[in-house]
C-alpha cells in the first residue's frame, strides 16, 4: 500500500476530550469520573434540584423504567457530587480541582446541534479564596489552548440551582460570539450537602459541552455522525 | 415570555433607551432575549421581545411589571410608583395606563361575599363582587395590548383578567355570582370521584389531591389551573366575583401535570408568586373594570391564613467581592441596593438587608452577591489563574482507557463512536423521544453496524481492511461496565476494560508513558484543520492495474490518473496492490468518483476510464492488465 497507514485513527471526540483532559492536568486539576446511569441524589438532589420544582424541568431527563430512583445523567455534574462525598468521608478537605469528562443523556429530539447522548466536561475547584475572577481564567486559558490565544470569553447571567452566581459564557471565535457553556460559583448547599462548611470553603464548577467544542474546533456542519460508527468522520 | 416595548414605557416617565439597546442590556444583566420583532407600521409600532426569564426569577418576573424593575436597576431609571394615569384620584397601588380612562371606582362599605379556606394550600384569596356590570367588547387598546403579545380577545371581563396577569404576573379568575348557589367561596379538596368540566368543555375527573375552589355544592375551578364552565362569565353575566388569589406551587404544579393542563396561570403559580401581589392585582383589576363595564363595586374579602415575613439577610463587602475576586466599593455595592430597591442598613461593617417579599429567591448573601454583579456587570471580572496547594492523583479508570485506546490506536485499529440506545436491552427508559428505548447491553452490535458501513466504504477510505474499535459504557440488570470492543476481519471481540487491560499487560509494561507523543499536546494541533462533511450521494470505484518496467517511479502514472479524472475523483488514486514479476512491476490503483450533487452514472464513468486507458497506452513501456 503506498499510503501505508498502520496507526488507525481516533475518534475526534476522544481527540478533543483527551486535549482538554491535558490541558487541566497540568494545570493541576485531577481526573475525577462517575457512572452514567445514576440515582437521583447525586443527579438532582444533592445538586440543589429540588423535587417538584421548575428547575428539574430544565433538562429533559431520561427516567428508568421500573426503577423509580435512577436516571440516565444529565450532567457531569454528579461526579462533583461523588467526589466530594469520597473526599469527605476518607477524612481529606479542601483544597482540590477536578476535572471530570464524561457522556451525559438528554431525552429531546435530534438536530445538527442536539444529540440524545453527548459529552460534558465538568470541572470543579474549591479552595478557601477560589472566585469567580478564577473561574474566568480557568476558561480562558482553556479555550486558548484548544482554539488559539485569539479568543475572547465573556459571561452572561443565567440560572443554575447548583452555583449562586450563574453564569453562562461565550466565546469570541472567528470574530462571532459562540455559546459555550454554563459556569459558576458552586451554591453552598451544594458543599453542604457534600460536608463541606460552605462558611470556610468556595469555589466555582463549569459544564460546557465538548460535541460543541469539536464543531467549532473542526469547522464540523453537523454533530450527528459522530455516534454514526463512521470512520469518514475521523478525518484528524 | 413576550414583552412589548410599549407596554413597559408605561412604568417610566423618562424615555426608554432604543429597544436593541434594551434587549443587548436585559441579556448581559437579566435574561437571555431570544428574539426583538418590530409590529405594526406608520405610526403605530411597537417591539416585542421574547425573553427567557430564568426560574430562579420566573416568581417575580413573568411580567411587564416584572421586567420594568429589571430595566430599572440596569439603567437606573425609576419605576413610577403608580404610573402614568394621568390624574385622578390614586386607588392604593392602581397602576393605571394612560390609555385608560380616569374614573375610579368607590367601593361600598359592605359585601355579601364569603369566603372560606379548607385546606392549607390555598395561601390567600381576596374577593370581590361588582353588581350590574355590562359585558362587552374589549375596547381597542386593551384588544391591541393582548394582540401583540399573542393573545386573543375574548370580553371585556376576560380581557382584563388577562391583561392584569400579564402586566402584574397574577392571575385572576372572574365567576358569574348568578350561576353560584349562594355568594359563598369554599377553597376545598376536591372529593374522589367528583367531576368537572373546564371551560374548554373537557371533563376533569378529580381526586383528595385536587384543590378546588367551589361553592356550597358544585366545583368551579381547578385552583390556580383552569376555570369550570359552570360559573362561566358570559354575554348574559351581571354580577360577577373577582378571585386573586395565591397556591401552593409545588401541589398546583403536581395537579396540573397529573391532569395534563399547562396554562399561563399554572406557570405562575409554579415558580411561586408572592401572594403580597394579590392586593396590588386586585386593585387593577377591580379599576379597569370598573371602567371598562361599569358596576357597583362591594368591598373586598382577604383571608390571608399567613402573611410570610420580610426576611433580613447580612452580607458585607469583603464577602461580595470574596466571592467575585473583585475591588467594588462600599458605594458601588450600595448604588446597587438603591437600584433593587432594597432597604437596608449597616450593622457591625455588615449590609443588614430587608429582603423584599417579592424576592423569595435571595436566602442568603451568596444570593446578593449575584444582583450585584448582575447589575455592576460580569465585564468587571477580570480572570486570573488561581494557585491551589494540593497533590492530584491519578484516575485509574480514566488511565486504563487512555492506555486500552493508544494500544488498539498503535495496533492500527480507528476508534468509532455509536448510540447507547438500541431496540432491546435489560434497562429500559421510560419515555423517549426515539423508538430505541433501551440502553446497549453490548458494544458489539453497534459495532457490527459500523464494521458493515465503512467496509462498503473501504474504497472511499482507502483501506483494504476495516479494523475499528469502540470503548464505552453497556447497561445490565447488574449495573453499568466500561467495555472494549474490536474486530478481527469479520468477528467481534468483547470484553470489559480490565479483561482487556490482562490481556495487555504485556504490552503495557514495555511502554512507559504511553500515547503517542506525536498524536498528543493540544498545542500541536491548532488549526487550520478543517472538517469536511462527506458526500450523501454513493461514490463508484475502478481499479487500473498496469505493468512498469521494475524500479520506475509510479507517481507518472498517478500523475496521469490525477489530470484525467476529472474533478469527480473525490480522493487521490492509491495503490491498494503491487507485485513483481520477470522485470516488470504490477501497480494497481484505485480510483473513487464522487459527486457533491448527484448520483453518477456507470456510463460517465467509464468514459473517464477510457480516457485515461489512452493515456496510459501513449507510454510504450506500460501496458494495462
Amino acid at each position: 500500500m503506498e499510503k501505508n497507514e498502520k496507526k488507525g485513527r481516533e475518534h475526534p471526540l476522544s481527540i478533543v476530550i483527551n486535549d482538554a483532559v491535558k490541558i487541566f492536568t497540568d494545570l493541576g486539576f485531577e481526573v475525577a469520573t462517575g457512572p452514567e446511569l445514576e440515582d437521583i441524589w447525586h443527579n438532582f438532589d444533592a445538586l440543589n434540584i429540588p423535587k417538584d420544582h421548575p428547575a428539574r424541568d430544565m433538562q429533559d431527563t431520561f427516567y428508568i423504567k421500573g426503577e423509580k430512583d435512577k436516571v440516565l445523567r444529565t450532567h457531569t455534574s454528579n461526579v462533583q457530587i461523588r467526589y466530594m462525598e469520597n473526599l469527605i468521608k476518607s477524612g481529606g478537605k479542601p483544597p482540590f480541582a477536578i476535572i471530570a469528562p464524561g457522556k451525559c443523556f438528554r431525552n429531546e429530539a435530534t438536530d445538527a446541534t442536539h444529540e440524545m447522548q453527548f459529552y460534558q466536561i465538568e470541572g470543579l475547584m474549591i479552595g478557601e479564596n477560589i472566585n469567580m475572577s478564577h473561574l474566568k481564567g480557568i476558561l480562558s486559558h482553556f479555550y486558548k489552548k484548544m482554539l488559539g490565544e485569539d479568543i475572547d470569553l465573556r459571561f452572561r447571567p443565567s440560572f443554575f440551582p447548583f452555583t449562586e452566581p450563574s453564569i453562562e459564557f461565550d466565546l469570541k471565535f472567528n470574530g462571532k460570539w459562540l455559546e459555550m457553556g454554563g459556569a459558576g460559583m458552586v451554591h453552598p448547599n451544594v458543599l453542604k450537602n457534600c460536608g463541606i462548611d460552605p462558611e470556610k470553603y468556595q469555589g466555582f464548577a463549569f459544564g460546557p459541552g465538548l460535541e460543541r467544542l469539536m464543531v467549532i474546533k473542526y469547522g464540523m456542519p453537523d454533530i450527528r455522525p459522530a455516534y454514526q460508527g463512521d470512520l469518514r468522520f475521523n478525518q484528524f | 415570555m413576550k414583552i412589548s416595548y410599549n407596554w413597559l414605557q408605561n412604568y417610566f416617565e423618562e424615555k426608554l433607551p432604543e429597544p436593541e439597546k434594551v434587549a443587548e442590556e436585559i441579556i448581559f444583566h437579566s435574561f437571555e432575549v431570544e428574539s426583538l420583532d418590530k409590529l405594526g407600521t406608520g405610526g403605530k409600532i411597537d417591539w416585542i421581545f421574547d425573553i427567557k426569564v430564568l426560574p430562579d426569577r420566573a416568581h417575580d418576573c413573568l411580567s411587564h411589571f416584572g421586567i420594568a424593575k429589571e430595566i430599572s436597576a440596569i439603567f437606573n431609571l425609576k419605576v413610577l410608583p403608580s404610573p402614568k394615569s394621568g390624574g385622578g384620584q390614586d386607588l392604593g397601588q392602581g397602576l393605571s395606563f394612560s390609555l385608560r380612562e380616569k374614573a375610579r371606582p368607590c367601593p361600598k362599605e359592605e359585601t355579601s361575599l364569603q369566603i372560606e379556606i379548607q385546606s392549607d394550600k390555598c395561601l390567600r384569596y381576596i374577593g370581590r363582587i361588582v353588581r350590574n356590570i355590562k359585558i362587552g367588547k374589549s375596547p381597542d387598546w386593551l384588544k391591541e395590548k393582548l394582540e401583540t403579545i399573542g393573545q386573543r380577545s375574548i370580553n371585556n371581563i376576560v380581557d382584563a383578567a388577562n391583561f392584569v396577569m400579564f402586566d402584574l404576573g397574577q392571575p385572576i379568575h372572574c365567576f358569574d355570582l348568578d350561576k353560584l348557589e349562594s355568594p359563598k367561596i369554599i377553597i376545598r379538596n376536591a372529593k374522589e370521584g367528583e367531576k368537572i368540566i373546564t371551560l374548554d368543555k373537557k371533563e376533569v375527573n378529580l381526586d383528595e389531591s385536587i384543590l378546588l375552589i367551589a361553592d356550597e355544592k358544585n366545583p368551579l375551578v381547578i385552583a390556580g389551573i383552569k376555570g369550570g364552565i359552570k360559573a362561566e362569565v358570559d354575554e348574559n353575566t351581571k354580577n360577577i366575583i373577582i378571585e386573586v388569589a395565591n397556591f401552593d406551587a409545588v401541589s398546583t404544579r403536581k395537579t396540573a401535570r397529573k391532569i395534563g393542563i399547562l396554562t399561563d396561570a399554572v406557570k405562575r403559580y409554579e415558580n411561586e408568586i408572592s401572594p403580597e401581589l394579590c392586593e396590588q392585582a386586585m386593585n387593577e383589576i377591580t379599576e379597569i373594570i370598573f371602567n371598562l363595564a361599569g358596576g357597583d363595586v362591594e368591598k373586598i374579602v382577604d383571608v390571608y391564613p399567613k402573611k410570610p415575613e420580610q426576611k433580613n439577610v447580612f452580607v458585607s463587602v469583603n464577602y461580595i467581592n470574596k466571592r467575585l475576586g473583585t475591588f467594588f466599593s462600599k458605594e458601588e455595592i450600595e448604588n446597587v441596593f438603591e437600584r433593587l430597591n432594597f432597604e437596608y442598613e449597616e450593622e457591625n461593617g455588615e449590609f443588614k438587608i430587608l429582603i423584599p417579599l417579592s424576592r423569595i429567591d435571595i436566602t442568603g448573601p451568596h444570593d446578593i452577591v449575584e444582583d450585584v454583579i448582575k447589575i455592576l456587570g460580569y465585564e468587571r471580572i477580570k480572570g486570573e489563574l488561581p494557585e491551589i496547594d494540593w497533590k492530584p492523583k491519578t484516575n485509574e479508570n480514566y488511565l486504563k482507557m487512555f492506555f486500552a485506546r493508544n494500544k488498539l490506536l498503535n495496533d492500527g485499529y480507528s476508534e468509532v463512536m455509536t448510540y447507547s440506545f438500541r431496540d432491546k436491552g435489560e434497562v429500559e427508559v421510560l419515555a423517549s423521544a426515539s423508538d430505541k428505548k433501551f440502553l446497549r447491553t453490548n458494544l458489539s452490535d453497534g459495532l457490527k453496524e459500523s464494521l458493515k458501513l465503512n467496509q462498503l466504504n473501504a474504497p472511499l477510505l482507502g483501506i483494504n481492511e476495516v479494523k475499528i474499535f469502540e470503548i464505552g459504557t453497556v447497561f445490565k440488570k447488574s449495573g453499568e461496565e466500561i467495555h472494549i470492543a474490536f474486530n478481527n476481519k469479520k468477528e467481534i471481540k468483547e470484553m470489559n476494560l480490565d479483561e482487556f487491560m490482562k490481556s495487555a499487560d504485556s504490552f503495557l509494561n514495555g511502554l512507559a508513558g504511553v500515547g503517542d507523543p506525536e498524536n498528543r499536546g493540544p498545542e500541536k494541533k491548532i488549526m487550520p484543520m478543517k472538517f469536511k462533511m462527506w458526500s450523501a450521494f454513493p461514490f463508484i470505484f475502478r481499479d487500473i492495474a498496469v505493468w512498469m518496467p521494475e524500479g520506475e517511479d509510479p507517481k507518472e502514472l498517478k500523475k496521469i490518473l490525477i489530470e484525467n479524472g476529472t474533478e469527480l475523483l473525490i480522493k487521490e488514486p492509491y495503490i491498494f496492490d503491487s507485485f513483481t514479476k520477470e522485470g516488470k512491476t504490477s501497480y494497481a490503483f484505485r480510483l473513487v468518483f464522487q459527486s457533491y450533487e448527484r448520483t453518477l452514472k456507470n456510463e460517465e464513468i467509464d468514459e473517464i476510464i477510457t480516457k485515461i486507458s489512452h493515456k496510459i497506452k501513449e507510454n510504450s513501456s506500460w501496458q494495462i492488465r
